[in-house]
């Protein structure tokens, strides 16, 4: 009977110095485990473990391109995972039944060894994709499917020669005008070429309304609507004179309690 | 201590045998003036009550005041008080209350200063959070260097002191923060970041040294630098620049942090530590300071604080 070839390892970590510590560690606790690559982001990851076909995979939780648990979905399976991280702020530890195993950094040398120890049981076994898990880890990271919209909380617009970033809490309105769309705060007005159609969608419904098909505004900028003489409502803005016409399809916005 | 000679008049106190009689006639000062003082304190009182009292008040506590002493065969002398009485009012009585109310006021502005105060501070705590994920990771590599390159974990260690120093608010003295000391704060954290990220992140900063001495509010400058750090260059494969300058523009003080980073996102919500910096910025300077957050031609983030530009109190 001959002997059974060496386990493999690959280790990813976006630091260097980590790499190295973890390397070292592993070699006092599991002299035998071989490391054979060390990615420095999650695609790197993924793509070494493919080629290189480890029996584990230490993978650590916040790396560039592709975080560690996206990189450990897109695996499924092909390699026994350990993550590492800092700082357990996402409670793998909650999932700590041997399923998944984690280590914090700095690593210590008895929980290497204990790390060590189930995955030598674990190697046993085929590597489990654990897609339940995963997806429940992710969704904690704010890295999963079921996430709420996200809307514009910022827009890009030129600004005499410069392109700046508005945060949409300083902006009181925004007016189609000729090709181009008026984004207008308290201090200045710039434009962007996104019509108000494309950008309403984007926009979150609580903190924008529609007022016409030209007129957007901030709920919150809109100090009070009065009527005109042919009885359209207009909205006043917070600190400006200009008026903002409601056509009738918006005016039950402003219907009486 | 001679006791067996008391003084004239002083028979309680000779009695007890206590104290000397050479300091009879000290006491009975004090006890005069401690009277007198009390009955100037009722006057005055008495007669802030009657500057603000309005007059349907006084009237029906006269008219009562006046049954009890015709009842008491005291009236006359009491009539001759109501009569002093609303002559005081109509004579003093305006300037009086205008002066309470000027002092009720001058408390109002005092007790609007502090609530800004306050209010100012808990954000700048707010801001002060310092990241665990950045300080475990620290720890981590300086646990590293101590058995690969121990000199270069004991600069990686002083370089934290000096950050945590600087970032933690309670370990700051009370005066005006400097820019210099907000670079300075920075720098170390940078320099931290240096040795983490290695050739992922060239740090450069770029403020004249004539600038330090401008006053620039705690933190700000930090939170930008973290930001394009964390949201900027950590995201990026291949890391990039972070540039940190200060220039005086119109009289105003313009201080940049730029990046080549991945660029701002328009949807991201971590707009917290930057909505802080923007309400911080108001509470402070009420209009005549701003964030800027631009993005330059060449790609990545560029974020500018521009204050009114005043020199910092020597310490």
């Amino acid at each position: 009977m001959h002997a059974k070839p060496a386990p493999t390892a690959v280790i990813a970590d976006d630091e260097r110095l980590m790499r190295e510590q973890i390397v070292g560690r592993l070699k006092e606790a599991w002299p035998e485990l071989l490391i054979v690559g060390e990615a420095g982001n999650g695609r790197e990851a993924v793509a070494m473990v493919q080629s290189l076909e480890p029996d584990i995979v230490f993978l650590d939780i916040n790396m560039p391109e592709l975080d560690g648990i996206k990189a450990a979905q897109a695996l499924a399976g092909q390699a026994h995972v350990v993550f590492v991280t800092a700082y357990d702020e996402y409670a793998i530890s909650a999932f700590d039944h041997g399923a998944i195993d984690y280590l914090l950094k700095p690593v210590e040398p008895e929980r290497v060894a204990l790390a060590c120890r189930r995955l030598r049981e674990r190697l046993q076994q085929k590597p489990d994709p654990m897609n339940d898990l995963l997806e429940q880890l992710a969704q904690r990271l704010g890295s999963g499917g079921l996430k709420p919209r996200e809307y514009l909380r910022w827009v890009q617009a030129s600004v005499g020669a410069t392109i700046r970033m508005i945060p949409t809490s300083d902006i009181l309105f925004f007016r189609a005008e000729d090709k181009y769309t008026r984004v207008q705060t308290e201090g200045f007005e710039a434009l962007i070429r996104k019509p108000i159609k494309e950008l309403i969608d984007a926009l979150d419904p609580n903190e924008f309304w529609q007022i016409h098909r030209a007129t957007v505004v901030r709920v919150d900028a809109v100090a009070q609507v009065s009527r005109n003489f042919r009885g359209n409502q207009l909205v006043h803005v917070k600190g400006r004179e200009e008026k903002l016409e409601v056509s009738r399809s918006f005016s039950h916005l402003f219907k009486q309690m | 201590m001679n006791t067996d000679q008391p003084g004239p008049g002083a028979g309680n106190a000779a009695e007890h045998g206590t104290s000397p009689p050479s300091l009879q006639p000290s006491e009975t000062r004090q006890a005069l003036r401690d009277i007198r003082s009390a009955i100037v304190m009722l006057w005055w009182r008495f007669f802030d009550w009657l500057a603000v009292v309005p007059w349907k008040t006084l009237v029906l506590v006269s008219v009562l005041g006046l049954i009890l002493a015709a009842i008491l065969h005291y009236h006359k002398p009491f009539l001759l008080f109501i009569v002093a009485s609303v002559i005081i009012k109509v004579v003093a009585g305006g300037k009086r209350r205008a002066e309470l109310t000027a002092s009720q006021a001058t408390q109002r502005a005092d007790t609007e200063q502090l609530e800004r105060t306050v209010l100012e501070a808990r954000m700048e705590a707010l801001q002060a959070q310092i990241e665990p994920h950045f300080l475990f990771n620290t720890l981590a590599s300086i646990d590293q260097l101590i058995q690969t390159d121990p000199p270069r974990a004991s600069r990686m260690q002083q370089s934290l002191i000096r950050y945590l120093r600087s970032a933690m608010p309670q370990m700051r003295d009370g005066s005006r923060p400097s820019l210099g000391q907000q670079v300075n704060l920075s720098s170390a954290f940078l320099e931290i970041m240096a040795v983490r990220m290695e050739q992922r992140l060239e740090p450069i900063v770029n403020v004249p040294e004539g600038l330090k001495s401008a006053v620039f509010p705690s933190l700000m400058l930090q939170t930008l630098v973290e930001n394009a750090v964390k949201h900027g260059l950590e995201p990026k494969a291949a890391g990039g620049r972070l540039e940190i300058s200060a220039e005086i523009v119109d009289g105003q003080l313009a201080v940049h942090v730029l990046d080549n980073g991945v660029g701002f996102m328009p949807k991201t919500d971590d707009g917290v530590g930057l909505a802080n910096i923007r309400e911080r910025l108001k509470a402070l300077y009420n209009g005549r300071a701003e964030l800027i957050i631009s993005v330059p031609p060449a790609g990545g983030t560029c974020a500018t604080i521009k204050v009114p530009y005043e020199i910092a109190p020597a310490t």
